[in-house]
Order: structure tokens, then sequence, then C-alpha cells
């Protein structure tokens, strides 16, 4: 591991991130930084992509280009992002494998410490592991593909299965939506494409596993998940990166799909380095009776501006999303929820927590929408906030815009510091106050750790008790 | 810079602010044509009273000039600088003394009659005051513009009450409301007339001690568009807020409450909370809420807000009717009763039947 000056100085910056290693640079195809028409075309002809993709990309590039930078949120960390130094490809590996022994030796030493193997033996039903712009590994279990369970990464999927991929890719998410599902719809690369027949339950969580190594690196994994009528899928996404003094981007898109009966369960335990800024766009559509689920936590990044989406088009369909955000030193998370009620009996929730400590802001931003022929919708939104020192700061921005009279809504938030009289009668049982502090903040975090599959769950206790270490005196 | 000058060099808001987000300013700015300052308006007819009609004693006055000690830092630029431009002419100071204690309600009557007019009116209330304000907007204008900025003195209980009753046209109602040390406000808003109206209530708290309840009441019927912005500061330790907000929606009109709660480093001891309900009367009616909450302090009672929104219940309904009222009965009952829970809480028992009285045509616009 080569370890400078400015590493150090980050690593100081940034305190005890325990991904916040990384190996050398050892890429097969590297583009250099900035972006242009040319680099959109060329990691199409790279990728050897039908003409309406390409197409596509060099749309979505012009509109990425014209757009202007939002005009809300943290417009000064936003003016920051400086697009030309990014590097928006960048491989490091031949192929991808379905084999771990066949990846190559470092990058499987990578995942190999982050615990992905072991995860995928021991409780997935399939996982994708991203490095970079590529995934490098990828595989399914034989029972699921025998029912036509389709667990690709997103290159393959449009590949193998490209008419698919035509009639959903951006029916979701428009390029047009936002300045950066723009940028993503033109450099995409990577990501997962997921297809569940009609009626099959993935009982087992699939996993996809993203991991930024290079410096100044963009990475703009696009990830499609379709469950046709009455089936089920989790799908369960981590990310990290090592820890270093100059900025990254991970600008993703997400659409999923639920047809009429289908549920789908989307979590995500975000840890990115302090460097990265994780400006994401999810989205999804529920149909009759289906079931949208966003669990999502934001542990680390810079800034993350990250608002989980549901279009409840469907009669009868129900969205929940339950988030928990932690910002610390240096770090802005600005994260919510977005509901849209466009038919009728379809009913929401929505779960926000927040920790904010050591100057770092959370905010909750969200939109609940009932449009005026949805009749008799019901819609639930909490909000709560704790703010751990004098020096951090929590914002809530909930707007709720209803236009039929039969809709029942409610939103409450708070904001808090930790409570004495709590921290007193833990002490008063044997806790030190530290202690005391990393077991309400768990407690505080719980309805969305007991969401998660549970391991997941462990490692984010572990990392929050981590967190909060050094947090008393 | 004068006001003038000022206006025409800011740019127009963007929506992503959430101020103009329902209602753009093109849509409140008397021509729409941004750019255009009107120079024929007028000084609306201007009356103060005690509520009775009796002479207000000589402690409280209103007098046409201006005072300049009126700090306005924290004011929208944008419709200020505009009320001020087009009041040049209507500017008025409502002082009253200190020590000034009132037994009856004082009313202002701000009566535009048929011509666009605006106000530019500065509250200076003395210290250890008690007394009870009803600022009434009537008339039929196209347009009127009010633009109160207030100083509360120390130790002060003042029920500030502003009802909108104009019957046509637009109106955009401006306050920036000092709150003395240890004062105690009530700031209630009553909003049941014009076809669109654009109000920004701003509460400033940078003395300790400081508590403010912002109660409104809002009626919306036929194609009425009535948007509440309301910023709550918290700028000193143990200050203390609650906001109450209650819009009833019939026809095919929309209200719309925007509030934002924000607590400075350093207000210790700052409990503050807003709570948006919206009752939903007809098909074509819409209730839009942000309720924005910034806390940048984390030693504080509590911060919270809430908002929700619902139907006339169907229970309650049930219930009343039992009882032998009739379905549309039962209905207005309820109506009112949602609206009364916020006029009741606004000042004393003789200012909230003063209220209930003048509201009962109104309130049987929302059923019909």
């Amino acid at each position: 591991m080569v370890v400078n000056m400015a590493d150090s100085d980050a690593r100081e910056a940034v305190g005890d991130y325990k991904a916040g290693w990384h190996d050398p640079e050892n890429s097969t195809i590297r583009f250099d930084a900035g972006l242009s028409e040319k680099v959109v075309r060329d990691i199409s002809e790279l990728k050897n992509e039908p003409e309406w993709m390409t197409e596509m990309r060099v749309k979505a590039f012009k509109h990425f280009d014209e757009r202007p930078m939002p005009t809300w949120g943290n417009m000064s960390m936003l003016k920051q992002i400086d697009f030309e130094s990014i590097c928006y490809y960048l491989r490091s590996s031949k192929a991808t494998e379905n084999d771990w022994e066949d990846v190559p030796e470092d990058i499987r030493n990578t995942f190999d410490k982050l615990g992905i193997p072991d995860a995928e033996q021991k409780w997935l039903s399939g996982v994708t592991a991203q490095y970079e712009s590529e995934a490098v590994y990828h595989s399914i279990r034989e029972d699921l593909e025998k029912q036509g369970v389709i667990f690709l990464d997103m290159d393959s999927g449009l590949r193998e299965y490209e008419e698919l991929v035509k009639e959903w890719f951006g029916s979701v998410v428009p390029y047009s939506d936002n300045k950066f599902s723009a940028l993503n719809t033109a450099v995409w690369s990577g990501g997962s494409f997921i297809y569940v027949p009609k009626g099959v339950h993935v009982e087992l969580p699939v996993q996809a596993y993203f991991r930024i190594n290079a410096k100044n690196m963009g990475q703009f994994e696009r990830t499609l998940i379709i469950a046709d009528e009455g089936s089920s899928i989790h799908y369960v996404e981590g990310c990290t990166a090592p820890t270093y003094s100059t900025d990254s981007l991970h600008s993703a898109v997400v659409e999923l799909i639920a047809l009429p009966g289908a549920h789908i369960r989307y979590s995500t335990v975000q840890n990115w380095s302090a460097n990265v800024y994780n400006l994401v766009t999810k989205r999804g559509i529920a149909h009759e009776k289906a079931k949208i689920e966003w669990v999502d936590g934001n542990i680390g990044s810079k800034l993350t501006m990250k608002y989980p989406s549901v279009i409840l088009k469907g009669e009868g369909s129900h969205a929940e999303v339950i988030s928990v955000a932690y910002s610390g030193s240096g770090q802005h998370q600005d994260a919510g929820a977005k509901i849209h009620h466009l038919a009728s009996n379809t009913t929401s929730k929505i779960l926000s927590k927040s920790i904010s400590k050591d100057g770092g802001r959370g905010s909750y931003r969200g939109l609940v929408k009932v449009s005026p022929k949805a009749e008799n919708c019901k819609l639930n939104v909490v909000c709560d906030a704790l703010i751990l020192d004098e020096d951090s700061r929590s914002d809530t921005y909930p707007t709720m815009e209803v236009a039929n009279p039969t809709a029942r809504c409610e939103h409450e938030a708070s904001v808090s510091k930790v409570s004495d009289n709590q921290l007193f009668y833990l002490m008063s049982r044997g806790h030190s106050e530290e202690e005391a502090l990393a077991l309400i903040v768990n407690g505080f975090f719980e309805p969305f750790t007991r969401e998660l599959p549970m391991e997941y769950a462990v490692e984010l206790n572990k990392l929050m008790a981590l967190e909060m270490e050094g947090s008393i005196g | 810079m004068n006001p003038e000058e000022l206006y025409l060099s800011l740019d127009e808001p963007d929506n992503s602010d959430h101020l103009w987000r329902y209602s753009p300013w093109k849509r409140i700015h008397p021509t729409g044509n941004i750019r255009e300052i009107p120079s024929n308006y007028k000084q609306p007819n201007i009356n103060l009273s005690f509520l009775d009609g009796s002479d207000v004693p000589n402690e409280v006055s209103i007098t046409k000039e201006y005072s300049k000690s009126m700090k306005n830092s924290f004011s929208d630029q944008i419709s200020m600088s505009f009320i001020e431009s087009v009041s040049q002419d209507s500017k008025f100071t409502f002082k009253v003394k200190n020590n000034t204690v009132l037994e009856q309600p004082v009313l202002l009557r701000i009566d535009s009659e048929s011509v666009n007019s605006a106000i530019n009116l500065s509250i200076e209330i003395g210290r250890h005051c008690e007394f009870e304000l009803i600022t009434l907007i009537e008339g039929e204008p196209g347009w009127f513009g009010l633009l109160r900025k207030a100083n509360i003195g120390e130790g002060s209980i003042i029920n500030d009450v502003v009802v909108g009753q104009m019957k046509s046209g637009t109106l955009l109602r401006v306050d920036a409301i000092n709150i003395g040390k240890d004062s105690q406000v009530k700031a209630g808003s009553i909003s049941s007339g014009s076809e669109k109206t654009k109000a920004d209530l701003r509460y400033m708290m940078n003395e300790n001690g400081s508590n403010l309840r912002v109660l409104g009441s809002i009626l919306s019927a036929e194609r009425m568009h009535i948007d509440h912005h309301i910023e709550i500061y918290h700028d000193a330790p143990e200050t203390y807020s609650r906001l109450d907000w209650h819009s009833a929606c019939g026809g095919n009109s929309r209200t719309i409450g925007t509030g934002m709660l924000r607590v400075s480093d350093g207000s210790k001891g700052a409990d503050a909370g807003q709570l948006f309900r919206n009752l939903l009367l007809s098909k074509k009616a819409e209730a839009d809420s942000i309720p924005e909450l910034e806390v940048s302090e984390h030693d504080v009672v509590g911060c919270g807000h809430g908002t929700a929104n619902g139907p006339v219940d169907e229970e309650q309904l049930f219930y009343l009717e039992a009882r032998g009222f009739s379905p549309d009965d039962a209905k207005d009952a309820l109506i009112a009763a949602f609206l009364n829970t916020t006029l009741s809480e606004m000042g004393s028992e003789t200012l909230h039947q003063w209220l209930a009285e003048n509201l009962q045509d109104e309130l049987k616009t929302l059923t019909t």
C-alpha cells in the first residue's frame, strides 16, 4: 500500500474509516479526465452497444451540458465538483468473472477484506461486485437461474436481453429528470439488471457491492430491477471507497418496476469515504397491489443527495421508505423520500432518522403528493433527528401536496438531543458514558436495523459504536 | 439604495425558494410585468378606534410619518421593496407608549375601497404594554399591499390579529416583527377574502425569554388561492414558539402553508413547534404544506413540526347527525369548530366573539 502525505492528511481529516485503504491502481483501460461527447461515444463503442443506447447517451450528455446545477440543497458543496477533473471510465479487469479464483488477485483481496465471498456462501442468492466502472465478479444460485431469474451486471443485461432493457431502461428515471440522471445516462457503466419472472419468490437477498479504488474517479452504475406479477426480491447494496484528499463522484440511477402484486425491497448501506459526492436518483413504479420498500442507510460520503421515490401507479399499491443518516465532521447527508399517490387506495409510510455529530449536517427533504383522482389514500411521515454536539445541525424540509379530500396524511418531525435521563439510567447500571451513548444511538436507529439482513445490522451497529467513540468529553 | 432601485436590481425569485414555489412573484405582482412599478397607488382609508367605536387614549396613536428605527434585515427583499416602492405616499407609524395597558381591543380598519393601494406601516410598541390589536383589511381593490414592521418592547403582552376580508383582488402582506425580551406575543391571521393572498410573515426572537404563538384560521372557497409563508427565528436563549395553522379549503380553492423554523447556534433552551392542519372539503380543493425546520443548536428543549390533512371526520358527522343535526348543519358545525380551535386562542373573549361573528358569512361559503 502506498501512503503519501496527502493520504495521511486525508485520513486524519476523516477519522477512523475502516474501508479507507486503497490498492495500487492497476487499470487496463483508463480514460483521460474530463467529459465530452467523444468520451460518451467512446464508452458506448468500447462496450459495443446498440445504436439506440449510444444515441440515448449522447442526448443525455447534451442535456447534462445544458442543464444548470440545482439551485437548492447545499449549493456551496455542489459548486466544488469539478466535472473536468473526474475520470469517467476506468476498467481494472478484462471481464466479469463468475468464479472468485478468476478475478484478478488484487481486486479479489479487496473484496475478501470486505467479506463479500464469505457473505455470498452464507446468506445470499447472488452477488455482483463492481470495481471502478465495471463488474468484476458475478454469480447467481443455480436454482434461481433455472426458475428464470435473471441477475446480471447491466452491461451483460443489455447484451443478452436487449429488448427487455430497451423497453424499461429510462422509463422510470428519464435522462431529463435532473442533471445527475442525465450524467448517469450519458456515462453509465456497470450496475445490476434483474428480472424476476411471474410468481417467483427469491427468498434470500441478492447483493451488489460497489467499490471505488482510484482517485478522482466517477462511478455511474445503472440498476434496473423488474419484478413481474406476484414475484418478490430483496436487493442489498453496499458501497465503500478509499480515503483520498481529492474528491470522487458517485452518481447512480436505480429504476424499480414492481408489476401487479410484486414486492421489491431495496436495501442500501452506503459507507463511502468522506471525499465522495454521492448524488443518486432512485425511483420505483408500483403497479396494482405491488409493494416497493427502500431501506436506506447513509453513513459515509462528503455530500449525499438522495431521495428514494415511489410512484404509486396501481390501485392498492404500497410504498415504504425507512432511512437513517449519520453526519460526521464535514459531512452533509441531504436525504429523504418522495411518494406520488396517483391511484386510489394507495398507502405509504416514511420513517427517517438522522444523527449529526462533530459539525455534521443532516437534512431530511421529502415530497408526498396525492393527485386529485387518488381516492382514500393514507400516508404517514415521521422524521426524528438527534444533534449530539453544539457544532452540528439538523434540517427538515418536508413538502405535502394533497389534492384529494379523502386522503389522510400525517407528518411529524422532531429534533432533540440525547436525553440526560437515558444516559443517567444506563450509566447507573454500569455502562460508561460512551457505551451508554452508543446504546442510545443504536436504539434510535433500531427501526432501520431491524429491517436489514442480520449480518448488515450487526455491521451497522459496530460501525455506529465506532463513530460514537470519543464523543464524550 | 432607495426601494425602487433595490427592487429593480433584484432577480426574479426562483421557484426552488419555497417562499415562491406555489405563488410565483409574477402571479402576485399587480400587472404580471415584474419590471414595472406602478406609480398611481393611493392611500387607503385608515381608522383607529376601540372595538366598540370609541376613541383610543393618547398613549395610542397613528401618524402619517415613518419610523426609521425599524430593523427588517430578515424580510424577503422582493416583496418588501415592492410595497415600499408603491406606498411612498402611504407611510404610517402606529405607536403605543411604555406601560400602556388597555382593557378593550384596538381596531385598525384599513379600507382600500375599490382602488389599488398599499400601506407601509411601522409599529412601535413600548415596554411593558398590554393590549390587543386587530388590523382589519377591507375593500374591493384589484391589488392591495400591506407591509408591517414592528418592534415590540421588553416585557409587553400583545395579541396582534390581522383579518384579511377584502372582497376581491390580490392581497400581498409582509410582516417583519421583532419580539423584545421577555415579551409575549400572540400573532393571529384570519384570511377569508381576496381571490389571491400571498403573505410572508416573519418573527424574530433575538432577545432572551421571548414567547410567541402564531395562529392561523384560513377559509378558502370558490377559486381562492391563499398562500402563507411563516418564518420564526430563535436567535436567543430560552425562547419559545408555537405555530398552529388551521385551513379549511372548499370549492376550487388552494391553500398553501409553508413554515420555516430556524434555531440558530447559541439559542440554548429554545422550545419550538409548528403544526399545520388542513381540512379538505371538496374534490377540487388542494392543500399544500411545507413545514421546514433548521436547527443549529443541540441544547434545545425540543423542536418539532407536524402537518395533517384529511376530510371531515365521518364518525364525528355521524355523532352529530345521531343527535338531530342535518348533514349540512353537522358539517358546518365541525368546520366551524375546526377553525375555532385556533380562533379562540388568538385573544380575549371579547376579541374572540367579534372574530366569530365577523366570520359567520364566510363560513357559509365553504359549504355552499
